[in-house]
């Protein structure tokens, strides 16, 4: 039953080496047409960040604050997660159907394209998550030993876009349409997931209504990650503190990874033949 | 001699849509109706032992790129068996260099994608470089190259990542006379060394010094297979006979041709899989865990 997993799994394991070396090489290509150069990956995402804490910070909110932290840290907080998170998922879907001709003539794992271009997506989220590490010290956020929680989070938003990056990315080979349809997700789901509000203010309007509807906000596996985050940085939680979520996380992350391999393997060998 | 390619009754099949959603509906397997189709390769079956250098020959859509693809890996055939005894390599014009990229990382690039370590990616490189001799345009990105510097940076790669079986799919024929004198000599280097060779050209020329065999395709089938010189001689007096008909025959019997490769219903069995009858069982196995998580959730 577990035939599917296991081999692609063993994949990304025996040819760590190669996705590695192949993410550095995505990199180099990058931003070389720009005069600015790699300093575009920090400067696009400070203007965006810029505008939603004035819109939404001091626009909307009028500089409150949420449960006592600042808003603007509460916003970078999820939404650095969030910068690493969209592009990732947009471009690992898009990954299959734009390199399987360079690789198809060789022996190589196609199922690792995918996680290359999330891989290499990840420099510039570590170097932000420095950044944001030094952001929550100049709020006076003391670290705590609930920070070592961001290990586990990472390790829960990787492994979930690289299945969650399978499937996608099988699913756009085989109809093109699917890459506009997820886009269209993305650009809602960032709506939906709690970076520029909080969601317990649904609550606080709508009292038991508000509860389901939060609690349906809280089946996007995304809501997990991007709260996780927080609750590391700002020593609000443990993860095993909600067993009930920590659960439901894992297994969606099982089920897409069940069928994105089993999907995959079906048809890997006739990629070239959608193209 | 061991036998190193083996063809049995390979057919290649492509579904001629009239609208997209038709292919669409067919990934699901739902035949709402018969659609056309086209027989790209027709019942071909050969053999090649190693250190054999084979010539593929046939007009243009004759089938000689969906077959060097097949041998290459890239397409899987729609009916029949293939055998592959060793790694293939195709090399093409369009040869899948990054256009961003120097020419320098996109021979690291491609070792990489080869499976090469780093220590043999160190011993090709001068080779690599010395074999394109495209001077120092080697370190300037690849979308400021000539089509003839592609081409010859893409041979070079390829020829040096050690395949046991080398496909040639016209890429010789982009490059100058001097290029090709260079590649000619690599292949035969590669002749000595006992690899086998498939060889598509034009080139009725270097078919006949080249190749031991030639396969002539014509409309998806094999017309002949046999010893490279007869070969050629009956393929030069088929286009000789094909020049000398008037118009109106030509397209009569190119038409003939190609209804003939036109079928429908094909039964294909590429990805046939075994779709067992618990298959469904598993898949709602594994979603009523997360149906039951979801409602958990959503209750609270």
């Amino acid at each position: 039953m577990l035939k599917q997993i296991r081999q692609v799994i063993k994949e990304q394991v025996e040819y760590r080496q190669l996705i590695y070396q192949l993410a550095v090489f995505e990199l180099r290509g990058q931003h070389q047409n720009n005069f600015l150069g790699s300093f575009w990956q920090f400067l696009s995402p400070a203007i965006q960040i810029g505008i939603y804490w004035f819109v939404f910070g001091i626009g909307l909110r009028g500089g409150a604050d949420i449960n006592g932290t600042p808003f603007f840290l509460w916003l970078v907080l999820g939404i650095i997660p969030w910068f690493f998170i969209a592009p990732s998922i947009t471009q690992a879907s898009s990954s299959v159907y734009q390199k399987v001709s360079l690789v198809s003539k060789m022996n190589f794992p196609v199922s690792v394209l995918p996680t290359i271009r999330i891989i290499s997506n990840s420099q510039q989220f570590f170097i932000m998550l420095g950044i944001l590490f030094v952001i929550t010290l100049l709020y006076g956020v003391k670290p705590s030993l609930y920070l070592i929680q961001i290990i586990y989070y990472i390790c829960c938003m990787f492994i979930f876009l690289i299945a969650f990056g399978l499937i996608t990315s099988t699913l756009a080979t085989l109809a093109r349409d699917f890459q506009v349809f997820l886009q269209s997700i993305i650009r809602m789901l960032f709506y939906l997931t709690p970076i520029l509000w909080d969601t317990s203010l649904l609550v606080n309007s709508f009292g038991e209504k508000g509860q389901l509807i939060e609690n349906i906000l809280k089946l996007n596996p995304f809501y997990y990650i991007v709260e996780g985050f927080r609750d590391a940085f700002l020593g609000r939680a443990w993860f095993f503190d909600d067993m009930i979520y920590t659960l439901y996380f894992w297994i969606i992350t099982f089920t897409i990874l069940y069928f994105g391999s089993k999907l995959h393997i079906r048809f890997r060998n006739n990629f070239m033949d959608y193209l | 001699m061991t036998i190193k390619v083996k063809l049995k009754n390979i057919s290649k099949v492509y579904d001629l849509y009239e609208k997209k959603s038709d292919k669409f509906l067919s990934l699901f397997r739902v035949r709402n109706k018969e659609h056309r189709q086209f027989m790209a390769l027709n019942n071909v079956s050969f053999e090649v032992s190693q250190g054999e250098t084979v010539g593929l020959i046939g007009l243009n859509g004759s089938g000689k790129s969906t077959l060097s693809n097949i041998l290459g890996g890239v397409l899987q055939p729609s009916d029949g068996s293939i055998e592959v005894n060793g790694k293939s390599s195709l090399i093409a014009i369009s040869a899948g260099l990054n256009n961003n990229l120097s020419g320098l990382d996109n021979i690291e690039l491609k070792c990489i994608m080869h499976g090469l370590s780093k220590e043999e990616i160190e011993k090709v490189r001068d080779d690599i470089i010395e074999f394109a001799d495209i001077g120092d345009y080697i370190y300037q990105p690849v979308k400021d190259y000539s089509s003839g510097m592609k081409s010859r940076l893409g041979f070079a790669i390829s020829v040096h990542t050690d395949p046991d079986i080398l496909i040639i799919d016209e890429a010789l024929s982009v490059g100058d006379s001097t290029f090709t004198q260079k590649c000619l000599k690599k292949m035969r280097e590669f002749q000595d060394k006992g690899k086998t060779i498939f060889f598509v050209s034009h080139s009725a020329e270097q078919m006949r010094t080249f190749c031991e065999k030639i396969v002539w395709l014509h409309y998806g089938k094999v017309k002949e297979i046999g010893e490279s010189n007869e070969v050629v001689k009956h393929y030069q007096e088929f286009t000789k006979w094909f020049n000398n008909l008037s118009n109106e025959e030509k397209k009569e019997y190119k038409s003939k041709q190609l209804s003939e490769q036109n079928v429908v219903g094909f039964r294909r069995n590429e990805n046939k899989q075994e779709m067992d009858k618990y298959e469904w069982l598993k898949n709602s196995l594994v979603l009523i865990p997360l149906a039951i998580m979801g409602l958990l959730m959503v209750l609270n």
